[in-house]
C-alpha cells in the first residue's frame, strides 16, 4: 500500500501527503477485500449446493435467476437480512451480540496477507504466514463467546468441543507450514511465492516428498480448523443440534456462515500460496492479471476438494478426531520438518 | 527428595448429568424420547420413553370389520406396509381356512420382498445420515423411487397400500409391471456394489460402527430380539426358512448372519451389513418369483363377507424389522373380538439400554440407527 | 502529519489496553473479566507493533489469545455456577489503605518521571524473526534450552495430575 500510494502521488501529483494517503488506501483495500469476501462466500455457497447435488444424483438450485439458479445465494442472503432479530431473553446480551463479529474479524484479518499477484497484496508483512496463524485464533474466542452467550447447555458444549478441536489442530497446521517456510527461508508471503518460481516442479508440494506429505497434513489439519466433514462434530453432532450457533438467526447467523466460507477460501489460498506456487503459472512467472486468476483457480480447486470430501465421508467421533490430530498428524509433521531439513542439507537447494 | 503426592481423583466431585434426547430429534428415527444418564462422555443408563405415536390400533381393530383394519396395519411399520398387511391377513385367512390362488401367493411374495428392499434402503440411508455421510441417503432414495413407481402402478399408492386383502390382493399386476420389476432387479445388483463402495467399506464408517453396541447372541435370544438384529449376532433364524409361510419354501435364498468381520460378532457393523446382504437375497427371491409367476384370477378366493368362525390364531411372519406376531380372537362376527400385535421394534428398543451401557454419547446415535426401529410399530 | 497520526493510533491502543485491563481487575462478573483480557492482549500486541517487534506481536496473539486465554475461559466456564458468582471487593480499613495507595502512586510517578529513559535512535532490524532465531541459537542458547526443559517438566506434571484411574470415568 505504501508503494501504491507513492506511485499515485508521483504520477497524478496529488496534493495529499503520503502519511494520509497510505492508510486511506489501506482502508479502501480493506473495504474491497470485505466486499470480495462477501461475494466470494455467496458464490461458494452456491457452488457447494451444486457440487453436493451432482454428487447425490440430483440437480441443485435451478430456478432463481435463470441459469442454474445462480442468484440463489443472493435470495437467501436477502431473506436472512429480513429475518427478525431474535436474542434469547436469558442470553448474555453483550457476549451474544459480539460473538459473530469476533469470529468474522478473525477470518477477515487473514486476507490482509494473501498474495494475489506480483505486487497485489494488501500488506506484505515480514512475518506474513505467522501473522495469519496468529490471527485465526480470534475465531476460537468468538466461538467460545457464542457458546457461552447463548445460555444453552448444548451450545456451550459444542463451543468447547469446537475450541478444543481447533486448538489441537493448530499444531499440525503450524508444523507443516514450518516445513514450507524452511524451504523458502522466509516468513513473508511474497518471498515464499518467489521461492517457488521456475515451473511446476519447483512448487513446494512437488519439490520433495516430505513437503508433499506436509501439504497433505496441512490440508487435513485445515479441514479441521474450518470445521468441515469429516471433522464437523461441532456443527452437526446429533445431540447438539447446531452446536455453538444454535441460538443465532437472521443476520447474525449469516455472519457465522460467511465467516465459515471465508475461512474455507482463506485456508485453501494459504495452501495454494505455500505449497502450490501461489500466483505463479505452472510454467513459471505470472503477469499481474493472470496471477490473480492462477491463485484463485488453485484455491478454488482445493475448495472443491474440501466440498468433495464433505459429501463423501462420514463424520469422526470426538475421541477419534483428537487421536488423529495428536497421534497421527503431529508426529508425521515433525518427521516432515526433519526430512525437509535433511533434504535441503543433502541436495543444497530448497 | 520430597515425596510427590498424587491427588486422589475421588476428591474431585463430578456430577452425573441427565441428557434428554428427543422427542423431536433428527436421529431418533421418529418420536422417541431417551433419557440418558452420563458421566462425562460415558453413558451410565438409558431410559426410553415411548408412546408419542400411539394411535390405538388394537382398539380400532375391535370396532372395524376385518377388511377395514388392513389400512390401519399399513400405518404400524410404515416403512414396510406390505409385510404388515401380509401378517394380519395370513392370520385371518388361517382362521377362515382360505386357500388363495397361486398367482396371489406369488404377487404377495414379490411385493413383500420389494418392500423389504425399500425398508432396508431407508435403514441404510438414514444410518449413513446419522454417522454423517449425506450422500448414501440420496442414493437409497433413488432406488426407493423406482420401487414406489412400481407400487403406484399396481395399487395407486406409494407408501401405504391397503393392497393385500383377506383372500387375495386388491388389484392384479398391471401391464408393464413384470418388465419394470425385472429391469429393477437387474439394475439393483450394481446399486448394492455402489452402497458398499460408498459406506460399508469406508474406514471412518467402520471406526464408528465396529465394536460398538455389541449384542451377544444369548442376550439377543433372552430379550426375544428377532430379525436382522438377531442375525447380526450370529444366530441363523429366519421365519421364512425355519417356519415357512406362504410359498417361501419354493425359493432359493441364503440367510446372512453377522460374522464379526470388522469387529466383534453382534456389533453395529454386523447388523448393518446383514441388512445390506438381505437386500441382495430379497432381490434373488423377487427375480425367481418373477420368472415363476403363473396366470390366474386374483379375486377368486376373496370372500363376500369376512366372518371367521369362533376361534383364535397366532400367526407370525418375518418382516424387515423382525418377527411380527398377530394374535386374532374371533367371536364369529364380522368384527374381531381382539387383535394383539407383537411388534419386533418394541422388543429391539427394549434391548437398547443394555447396548448403550458404557458407550459414548456419540455411539448412542450409532446404536439406535443399527437396531432400525420405526416408532409407528413400537407404539402402534 | 506522520507523527500526529501515529500518536493518535498509539493512544488508541494504549487506551484499549489500559481500559480493558481496568475491566479485568474491576469487573464484578468473572466472565466479563476473562473476555476483557482478550482486548488487553490485543492492545499489548498493538504496542509491540509500535516498537517494531512484529514477530513478538504475532507471538503475543498466538500464545496469549490462542492458548492462555482459551485455557482461562475453559477453566472459568466449566466451574459450577460461575455465572452467579459476583466478585465483590469488600472494603476493609478505608482511610489507611487510601494513604498507603496514594504514597505508592506518588513514589511510582517520581520514579517514572525521574528516570532517564534511553531513546533508541536507530530503526529496529528489518527481519526480526531471522535475528531472533539466530540469537536464540547462538548467544541465548542456554536460556532457550532451560526454558524447553521447564516446559517439559510442566507437561509431565500436568499429564500426571490429570490422569485418572482406568476404572473410574474418562477424561472429557
Amino acid at each position: 500500500m505504501q508503494a501504491l500510494a507513492q506511485y499515485l502521488i508521483q504520477t497524478f501529483g496529488l496534493p495529499v501527503p503520503l502519511s494520509v494517503l497510505s492508510p486511506l488506501l489501506g482502508f479502501m483495500g480493506g473495504v474491497v477485500v470485505l466486499t470480495a469476501i462477501a461475494v466470494q462466500a455467496m458464490y461458494l455457497i452456491w457452488l457447494e449446493r451444486k457440487v453436493a447435488a451432482h454428487m447425490q444424483d440430483r440437480l441443485g438450485p435451478m430456478l432463481v435467476g435463470g441459469w442454474h439458479g445462480w442468484a440463489q445465494s443472493l435470495a437467501d442472503g436477502i431473506k436472512l437480512l429480513l429475518k427478525e432479530d431474535i436474542v434469547p431473553a436469558a442470553a448474555d446480551r453483550p457476549l451474544f451480540l459480539l460473538a459473530p463479529l469476533v469470529v468474522f474479524v478473525g477470518s477477515f484479518a487473514a486476507f490482509v496477507c494473501l498474495p494475489f499477484g506480483d505486487r497485489v497484496i494488501i500488506s506484505d508483512l515480514n512475518v506474513g504466514i505467522f501473522y495469519i496463524i496468529a490471527v485465526t485464533s480470534f475465531v476460537v474466542i468468538g466461538i467460545i463467546m457464542a457458546g457461552w452467550g447463548s445460555n444453552n447447555k448444548w451450545a456451550l458444549f459444542g463451543a468447547m468441543r469446537s475450541a478444543a478441536q481447533i486448538v489441537s489442530y493448530e499444531i499440525p497446521v503450524g508444523l507443516s507450514l514450518l516445513a514450507a517456510v524452511m524451504a523458502a527461508g522466509s516468513l513473508s508471503m511474497q518471498e515464499i511465492v518467489a521461492a517457488q518460481d521456475g515451473g511446476i516442479h519447483r512448487w513446494f508440494a512437488f519439490r520433495n516428498p516430505f513437503l508433499f506429505v506436509a501439504f497433505v497434513i496441512y490440508f487435513l489439519a485445515s479441514l479441521s480448523e474450518v470445521n468441515r466433514t469429516p471433522f464437523d462434530i461441532p456443527e452437526a453432532e446429533s445431540e447438539l443440534v447446531a452446536g455453538y450457533h444454535t441460538e443465532y438467526s437472521g443476520m447474525r447467523f449469516s455472519f457465522f456462515f460467511l465467516a465459515e466460507y471465508a475461512n474455507m477460501f482463506a485456508v485453501a489460498a494459504i495452501a495454494a500460496t505455500l505449497f502450490l506456487g501461489g500466483w505463479q503459472a505452472p510454467w513459471g512467472g505470472g503477469a499481474p492479471i493472470f496471477g490473480v486468476i492462477w491463485v484463485i483457480a488453485k484455491a478454488h480447486f482445493l475448495v472443491f476438494v474440501q466440498m468433495w470430501l464433505r459429501w463423501t465421508l462420514p463424520r469422526l467421533r470426538v475421541d477419534q478426531l483428537m487421536y488423529i490430530g495428536w497421534k497421527v498428524l503431529t508426529p508425521f509433521a515433525f518427521a516432515c520438518i526433519v526430512g525437509t531439513g535433511a533434504w535441503m542439507l543433502v541436495f543444497k537447494q530448497g | 527428595m520430597a515425596q510427590v503426592e498424587i491427588v486422589d481423583t475421588a476428591d474431585v466431585k463430578t456430577q452425573e448429568m441427565v441428557l434428554n434426547m428427543g422427542p423431536q430429534h433428527p436421529s431418533t428415527h421418529g418420536v422417541l424420547r431417551l433419557e440418558i444418564g452420563t458421566d462425562g462422555e460415558i453413558v451410565r443408563w438409558v431410559r426410553p420413553h415411548i408412546g408419542y405415536l400411539h394411535r390405538c390400533f388394537e382398539k380400532h381393530a375391535e370396532n372395524l370389520t376385518y377388511p377395514q383394519v388392513i389400512p390401519f396395519t399399513d400405518r404400524m411399520d410404515y416403512m414396510a406396509s406390505m409385510n404388515n398387511n401380509l401378517g394380519y391377513v395370513l392370520g385371518v385367512e388361517r382362521l377362515m381356512d382360505i386357500q388363495v390362488p397361486e398367482r396371489v401367493e406369488y404377487i404377495r411374495v414379490i411385493v413383500c420382498e420389494l418392500n423389504r428392499i425399500a425398508s432396508h434402503l431407508i435403514s441404510f440411508g438414514t444410518y449413513g445420515l446419522d454417522i454423517g455421510a449425506f450422500t448414501p441417503f440420496l442414493f437409497a432414495f433413488r432406488e426407493r423411487e423406482r420401487i414406489f413407481d412400481m407400487f403406484e402402478m399396481t395399487c395407486g399408492a406409494r407408501m401405504l397400500y391397503n393392497y393385500i386383502w383377506v383372500g387375495g390382493v386388491s388389484h392384479d399386476l398391471p401391464d408393464g409391471f413384470i418388465e419394470a420389476a425385472t429391469a429393477f432387479v437387474d439394475d439393483f445388483e450394481k446399486s448394492i456394489d455402489e452402497y458398499n463402495g460408498i459406506l460399508s467399506g469406508n474406514k471412518i464408517f467402520i471406526e464408528r460402527t465396529a465394536n460398538v453396541g455389541i449384542l451377544p447372541a444369548d442376550m439377543a435370544i433372552n430379550y426375544n430380539v428377532t430379525g436382522p438384529n438377531l442375525r447380526g449376532s450370529g444366530v441363523k433364524w429366519d421365519l421364512r426358512r425355519d417356519e415357512p409361510y406362504s410359498i417361501y419354501d419354493r425359493f432359493e435364498f441364503d440367510i446372512p448372519v453377522g460374522r464379526g468381520e470388522m469387529g466383534t460378532v453382534g456389533d453395529c457393523w454386523d447388523r448393518y451389513m446383514v441388512r445390506i446382504w438381505e437386500m441382495e437375497q430379497s432381490r434373488r427371491i423377487v427375480k425367481q418369483a418373477l420368472q415363476q409367476i403363473p396366470k390366474g384370477n386374483v379375486h377368486a378366493a376373496i370372500p363376500k363377507q369376512v366372518r371367521p368362525p369362533k376361534g383364535e390364531c397366532y400367526f407370525r411372519t418375518e418382516t424387515p424389522k423382525g418377527e411380527l406376531g398377530v394374535y386374532v380372537i374371533s367371536d364369529g362376527t364380522t368384527k374381531a373380538y381382539r387383535v394383539k400385535v407383537k411388534s419386533p421394534c418394541f422388543v429391539a428398543l427394549s434391548v437398547l439400554p443394555e447396548l448403550c451401557k458404557g458407550a459414548m454419547i456419540a455411539d448412542v446415535v450409532a446404536i439406535i440407527g443399527s437396531i432400525d426401529i420405526v416408532l409407528g410399530e413400537v407404539d402402534r | 502529519m506522520d507523527g500526529y497520526l501515529s500518536a493518535v493510533v498509539f493512544y488508541v491502543f494504549a487506551a484499549i489496553t489500559v481500559l480493558s485491563g481496568a475491566m479485568v481487575a474491576l469487573s464484578s462478573r468473572l466472565i466479563y473479566a476473562a473476555f476483557s483480557l482478550l482486548l488487553t492482549f490485543f492492545g499489548v500486541a498493538g504496542l509491540y507493533i509500535f516498537l517494531g517487534a512484529d514477530f513478538i506481536a504475532a507471538t503475543q496473539v498466538l500464545i496469549y489469545v490462542g492458548g492462555i486465554l482459551i485455557l482461562l475461559l475453559f477453566g472459568v466456564m466449566l466451574t459450577h455456577r460461575i455465572y452467579d458468582f459476583k466478585i465483590l471487593s469488600t472494603r476493609v480499613q478505608f482511610v489507611p489503605s487510601v494513604i498507603v495507595v496514594g504514597c505508592t502512586f506518588a513514589l511510582l510517578l517520581a520514579v517514572i518521571f525521574g528516570t532517564r529513559w534511553q531513546m533508541v535512535k536507530e530503526a529496529p532490524p528489518e527481519y526480526t524473526a531471522a535475528t531472533i532465531g539466530k540469537l536464540l541459537m547462538t548467544t541465548y542458547l542456554l536460556p532457550f534450552e532451560a526454558v524447553s526443559v521447564l516446559l517439559l517438566v510442566a507437561l509431565i506434571g500436568a499429564a500426571t495430575l490429570a490422569r485418572r484411574d482406568l476404572t473410574s470415568g474418562e477424561e472429557s
